[in-house]
């Protein structure tokens, strides 16, 4: 059926067989090496189609393996590893396979060649990582697990639609780039923007990933953003509408995330802002962009991940990711504080951090192309990504009042962990080249210049003397147990109250014609009863006299009539 | 920030090394210490604009002190218009409960609640 063995088997391999090991250590242990396995899979893989086979007359291609697909396949891997180290104390059985066959749907995903096959692995990425959240096994959970549910699965249906659409027009279900026309492509390009949260459509995402597990949001903040991410750009390169979507989403969560009080919510909310930065870098869809989004991908699944992880040490040791209820964990957990420090820093994009290396590809890939506002969009989008993710994370949880808790250090695995991701944050910033070596095109950037390193420090500092000044000045924003108002409040306030307000208008207009049609209706039988009932006009015996009266009264009115 | 929250007393032994080396931190003099140093950088990256030779795109880039304006007024206008914006927003914590997990706690089974005492 296929000449290379696809990686994703390897993951489903391992879910099935993982339930079988005892649970404990050698479970945690099995769980690691698949990805680590898989990883060298994808390495060993020649570029070319492979695994092609036909099923019902259609041709099936399982592995493309090139540069852009590679390198997605190979993140993924070392994303799912470093998950796995932090979730090596987690004993519950679903979470453990999930979190296999998740990662296992979305590296088959970036290898598929065609659209059926795309379209398999893209449901079982929404399937697969529903249950990290509804692992929390709370009613709010549940709920939360069930709205994401609906839109994932949304975005495949969209998807299924967009590609029978797309069979009818060209005859062939290949996944190849595509400019966006009739509504064949609109659905693709829809289903691939749910995933990726544009604008709009991103709710899901914070209402989502907040309400999973300790280890569930550190695995979910790596897959389904990025896999659509590379869906796009396989897809999509080069689309202009993408650099106006990307700007959009780069700036529209800042201001989320700096009042939002859930400090996983907070990293949601800039998660989404950081794949603003890779769909522009997609809409402008020259090399150095496209360069730019997938190192950005592959550096910000790193540091996302990092931040994820210590924030998600917090909530394991104080039970709260709550700005309002942490600060001045730094006595009792400095490790967990650097290990925070260093994912700001990558995401703030400093010098010698990884965001540093893989951002500016794509500002510099928007402003090559004359696209200055965007630019400018762009570098206001990255001194806000300081303010909530650079400082106010690590500043409310770490620093700021002292909360009173004296929780222990992160467990070892979760150092581990969140060790080796920073090594590889700041490895990728003080020496790109490797990274650079495996992007889709050549490089000939050098990120390491005097004016960008000074322009970079120059943004960076201000910003954090403008948090500084606002902070003193009592100005910023305090940190308040609260839940703020976005999108979802349509589907989730608005429409029930609109199903609810139109649904009682209705009832209130069927009872009123209903009670009229009824009162009519009795009226009717009331009118019959007097006329033809028992005492009515028309039953009663009518003396003959009367009768003759009548006719003569008739006679004489068609008498003068006549005469008239 | 306000220091009139009592900081809890702890026994600096118990710390872990890293913690205890960095105490200093608590001590609000030092924190004026490091505005002081934040000052004196920020004043260092714009003397350094004059220092050497810009490659920029935009003739905006060569104001020296750009980039030190620019994130300076857009982080200042971002903060006091996210101020603004979650007045209209902000909600309590059980607005969408208990379909929502804002006002739940994390269950209690699934941590690892230690403290540096036990």
């Amino acid at each position: 059926m296929t000449d290379l063995f696809p990686p994703f088997l390897i993951f489903i391999a391992g879910a099935l067989l993982l339930p079988l090991v005892p649970n404990g250590h050698p479970r945690a242990l099995v769980a690691v090496i698949v990805p680590v396995i898989s990883a060298y899979f994808i390495w060993m893989m020649p570029e070319g189609m492979h695994g092609q086979f036909t099923l019902v007359g259609q041709e099936l291609t399982l592995l493309r393996v090139d540069k852009l697909s590679t390198i997605f396949g190979l993140v993924f891997s070392l994303a799912a590893f470093l998950a796995l180290i932090y979730a090596w104390h987690v004993r519950d059985t679903i979470q453990q396979t999930m979190a296999l066959l998740y990662a296992g749907a979305a590296i088959g995903a970036v290898f598929a060649g065609d659209l059926v096959s795309l379209f398999i692995f893209w449901e079982g990425t929404a399937i697969a990582s529903v249950f990290l959240i509804w692992a929390r096994r709370t009613e709010g959970a549940y709920w939360t697990g069930m709205r994401y549910l609906i839109v994932q699965v949304g975005s495949g249906v969209i998807l299924l639609a967009g590609m029978v659409l797309q069979y009818n027009e060209t005859g062939s279900m290949a996944f190849e780039a595509m400019t966006l026309g009739g509504p064949a492509t609109w659905a693709i390009f829809i289903a691939f923007g749910v995933k990726c949260a544009f604008p709009l459509l991103h709710n899901w995402m914070p209402d989502a990933y907040p309400a999973a597990t300790v280890t569930g949001t550190v695995i979910l903040s790596a897959f389904t953003t990025k896999l659509a991410v590379y869906a796009l750009a396989r897809g999509f390169a080069g689309t202009e509408i993408l650099i106006y979507i990307g700007a959009t989403m780069a700036i529209f969560p800042v201001f989320y995330a700096v009042i939002e009080n859930d400090l996983r919510r907070v990293l949601t909310y800039s998660l989404n802002q950081q794949l603003g930065f890779m769909v522009v870098g997609i809409g402008v869809g020259t090399e150095l962009a496209l360069n730019g989004t997938v190192a950005h991908a592959f550096a910000s699944i790193l540091y996302q991940a990092l931040l994820f992880m210590s924030i998600g040490a917090v909530l394991f040791r104080t039970g709260t990711a709550r700005a309002s209820e942490l600060g001045g964990l730094y006595k009792t957990m400095p490790l967990t504080m650097i290990f925070c420090l260093i994912g700001a820093a990558s995401i703030s994009s400093f010098p010698l951090f990884s965001g540093f290396v893989s951002k500016s590809l794509i500002l510099s890939g928007s402003v090559h192309e004359g696209h200055y506002i965007v630019w400018g969009v762009l570098l206001f989008a990255s001194a806000g990504a300081f303010i909530h993710s650079g400082i106010k994370v690590p500043f409310f949880a770490f620093f700021a009042q002292d909360s009173g808790m004296r929780p222990k250090e992160a467990p070892w695995n979760m150092l581990l962990a969140m060790g080796i991701t920073a090594f590889l944050c700041i490895a990728i910033g003080v020496y790109p080249d490797p990274i650079y070596a495996l992007l889709p095109y050549e490089v000939v950037y050098v990120p390491y210049t005097t004016t960008h390193v000074v322009t970079q420090l120059q943004l960076l500092f201000f910003s954090a003397l403008a948090f500084t000044v606002l902070m003193r000045a009592g100005i910023y924003p305090t940190e308040l147990k609260s839940v703020n108002l976005d999108f979802d409040w349509t589907y989730r306030k608005l429409g029930p109250a609109l199903i609810k307000g139109v649904r009682s208008l209705i009832s209130s207009v069927w009872g009123a014609l209903i009670g009229a049609g009824l009162r009519g209706v009795n009226f009717g039988i009331a009118a019959l009863e007097r006329a033809h009932g028992a005492d009515g006009l028309l039953a009663r015996a009518w003396p003959t006299g009367s009768m003759v009266l009548w006719i003569a009264v008739l006679l004489g009115a068609t008498l003068l009539l006549n005469y008239m | 920030m306000s220091s009139e929250m009592k900081t809890p007393e702890t026994d600096p032994s118990k710390l872990p090394w890293l913690g205890r080396k960095l105490l200093w931190l608590d001590n609000t003099r030092n924190v004026g210490h490091i505005i002081y140093a934040l000052l004196i950088l920020c004043a260092g990256l714009v003397a350094a604009d004059f220092m050497y030779h810009k490659h920029s795109y935009l003739d905006i880039e060569d104001i020296p002190g750009f980039y030190a304006a620019f994130g300076f007024l857009m982080c200042a206008a971002l903060i006091v218009c996210a101020r603004v914006l979650r007045v209209i927003l902000k909600r309590d914590e059980d607005y969408y409960s208990p379909k929502d997990i804002a006002s739940e706690a994390y269950p209690e089974e699934q941590l690892s609640r230690e403290t540096i005492n036990d």
